[in-house]
């Protein structure tokens, strides 16, 4: 198993900085950077900041949306990254969500036909064999793509069975965030899909990314009680479902947080939520809680954010404490 | 006078990066990267270069904002100028309309390009200054309806070589605005030392495209009109290749390049002044190799 840190476009270059700086001395196996939309970072231009700065590290954008940009530019931005460092970069992809894509104007509709028919002309695009590519559906015509790509593993960041189920045929891997009840279940229907496809489970990479937050002090109590009422109003009914979480509870905090902020729910959050909805401790039992996601088939886990109350110490001791115990 | 190459991002990464280091370190002003829909993404180019050169201003653009929204555009810039300081400028236009048809976006279905051009300056403006961030904001333009709103930009880089050309886009700004903007232009380019008939017919393409995406009422007002129709009618089935560059007579690929040895660099930029022109970016081919790079560099140390 592996350890990874997670970051997104609302990070501050400074960060970013110390990250990709550091990233390869803390022996990591990757970085994944995730897509804020509208937030100040852009995510090709920081994901080419990322490969450009480390050597050893992989680099992953986990994930952005095929609906928020011309499909053409996705391949010609992913493959240009491909380039910068050959077989470091992997590509995430996921509908993105609702509310910000409202925010754009761009409806969902049929996110499971989206996502298959954005792979198939991001794969024919960078396969760049044939002379001219057209596609009706994304409005393509006799486009010739001046570049090519080596292989680029894709990554859904998917939530949803359905797409799930998708991932499991034509994705390379599946970056996961949820209850661990979830997140066994999720792993168990994709190597069902796969074994039904006759495709072997072993090449498929599964990821564990949620909310993880280093604990020091008592008062740090207070950032990951934060977290996990904003992972509580995020996480989609059926995720809750499918954990076993009683819906009653988390419409409890949500509601609560509606009407009285997340300074006043986050006191009265349970610690069987917290243990539900994000991974926290001292650096040894972050470790330790990775470690046991192993037997369930994950692969490679993700630190934060929020990462902690100092953030560049605590991913500093996570890593640090990874690699000793590895 | 500030002088550029414009890097065709068509180049591999590390021949981009080769190339830029060889720029900075011969002391041009400026290296261009476009972004164009068929080839590598500028942005992520602009990225590799900035980690290799120190003094070079690093230009983004030409870059579509009817290809990338003005939030992307603008925080394709704040990433890079917060991670490598202020050295980076941006420039925005149209883009070409065959390759943002090929892609899906057709300038046809906008109604008024114009009017988004600015909107889309407008936004990029607000979140630079929100952000705190310092980039000048250049428009390319050529035809008569984007040389009218020049006066909202930091200044223009005019898609033309030809001295009468730019007197005329010079006096239809005029016709809006008293003191132009910076003023510059960009347009293929191979100055030399002793021609290379390889990268002669690469310019002649490259003239040829721009020539083909210029509007008609500029192709009529230079009288070329009529003899650009024949390979425009042919460009309309296919792509530009031999047969439709054969159609284009030679006086218009000398209108729409910068085809001059380095002795003759000297009187063309003495012209350019006379204009008030101060920016000069010597477009693909200029940029082909490290070889036609120090050909530039050596005809610029002439003058």
């Amino acid at each position: 198993m592996h350890l990874s840190i997670g970051l997104t476009t609302s990070i501050s270059t400074n960060r970013m900085k110390w990250i990709y700086e550091n990233a390869d001395n803390l022996r990591l196996h990757g970085l994944w950077i995730g897509e804020d939309i509208g937030r100040p970072q852009e995510i090709f231009t920081s994901t080419a900041l990322l490969l450009l700065n480390t050597k050893k590290v992989n680099i992953g954008i986990g994930v952005t949306s095929p609906l928020i940009r011309n499909i053409t530019t996705i391949a010609r931005a992913s493959s240009t990254l491909s380039e910068i460092a050959p077989d470091r970069f992997r590509m995430g992809l996921g509908i993105g969500g609702i509310q910000d894509l409202t925010s754009l104007g761009i409806p969902i509709k049929k996110p499971v036909h989206s996502m298959e028919r954005a792979v198939e002309i991001l794969r024919t695009i960078w396969a760049n064999n044939v002379n001219s590519i057209s596609n009706e559906e994304f409005g393509i015509h006799n486009y010739t793509a001046k570049y090519s790509s080596k292989y680029i593993p894709i990554f859904f960041g998917v939530r949803g069975p359905k797409l799930m189920t998708l991932a499991a045929s034509i994705a390379d891997g599946v970056i996961l965030s949820g209850p661990r009840q979830f997140v066994e279940k999720s792993i168990k229907l994709i190597k069902e899909k796969r074994n039904s496809l006759n495709l072997s489970s072993e090449k498929f990479h599964f990821v564990l990314w949620v909310p993880t937050i280093l604990i020091r002090k008592n008062e740090d109590l207070e950032i990951v009680k934060k977290t996990v009422a904003i992972v509580a109003l995020d996480t989609p009914d059926h995720i809750l479902e499918m954990s076993g979480i009683n819906k009653s509870e988390i419409f409890l905090i949500r509601s609560e947080m509606k009407a009285h902020g997340i300074e006043k729910v986050a006191e009265k959050i349970p610690d069987r939520i917290i243990d539900l909805l994000c991974i926290s401790g001292d650096a040894d039992e972050i470790c330790d809680k990775f470690e046991s996601y192993s037997s369930l088939g994950i692969q490679e886990v993700v630190f934060g954010p929020p990462y902690g109350k100092d953030a560049r110490k605590s991913m500093a001791q996570v890593a640090q404490t990874w690699s000793k115990s590895s | 006078m500030k002088f550029a190459v414009s890097l065709n991002s068509n180049d591999s990464i590390s021949d981009a990066v080769k190339k830029s280091i060889e720029l900075d370190r011969l002391g041009l002003d400026y290296v261009w990267v476009s972004d164009l829909p068929s080839q590598r993404y500028a942005p992520a180019v602009c990225a590799a270069i900035a980690k290799v050169t120190s003094k070079i201003r690093i230009g983004l653009g030409l870059i579509s904002p009817f290809l990338h929204t003005s939030q992307q555009i603008a925080s394709s810039l704040t990433t890079l100028i917060e991670s490598y300081g202020s050295r980076f400028d941006l420039c925005i236009g149209p883009g070409d309309r065959d390759e943002l048809y090929r892609v899906g976006v057709d300038l046809k279905n906008h109604k008024n390009i114009s009017q988004s051009l600015l909107n889309s300056r407008e936004e990029i403006s607000t979140l630079f200054q929100k952000r705190g961030i310092e980039s000048r904001i250049w428009l390319g333009a050529q035809g008569p309806k984007l040389l009218k709103l020049v006066s909202a930009f930091d200044g223009v880089l005019l898609n033309y070589s030809s001295i009468e050309m730019i007197e005329w886009s010079l006096n239809t700004m005029k016709e809006v605005i008293d003191i132009p903007r910076s003023i510059g232009i960009f347009s293929p380019s191979y100055v030399y030392k002793k021609i290379n008939p390889k990268i002669q017919k690469t310019l002649h393409y490259t003239a040829a495209t721009v020539a083909l995406g210029t509007s008609k009422t500029v192709l009529k007002e230079f009288l070329l009109d009529e003899g650009l129709e024949p390979a425009r009618i042919a460009h309309k089935s296919k792509s530009l290749d031999e047969s439709i560059l054969k159609l284009i007579p030679q006086n218009i690929i000398k209108k729409f390049s910068i085809f001059i040895s380095q002795d003759e660099l000297p009187n063309y930029i003495q012209e350019l002044k006379r204009l008030g022109v101060e920016h000069v970016a010597f477009s693909y081919p200029q940029g082909y190799s490290l070889e036609t790079i120090k050909e530039l560099s050596e005809g610029l140390s002439k003058l």
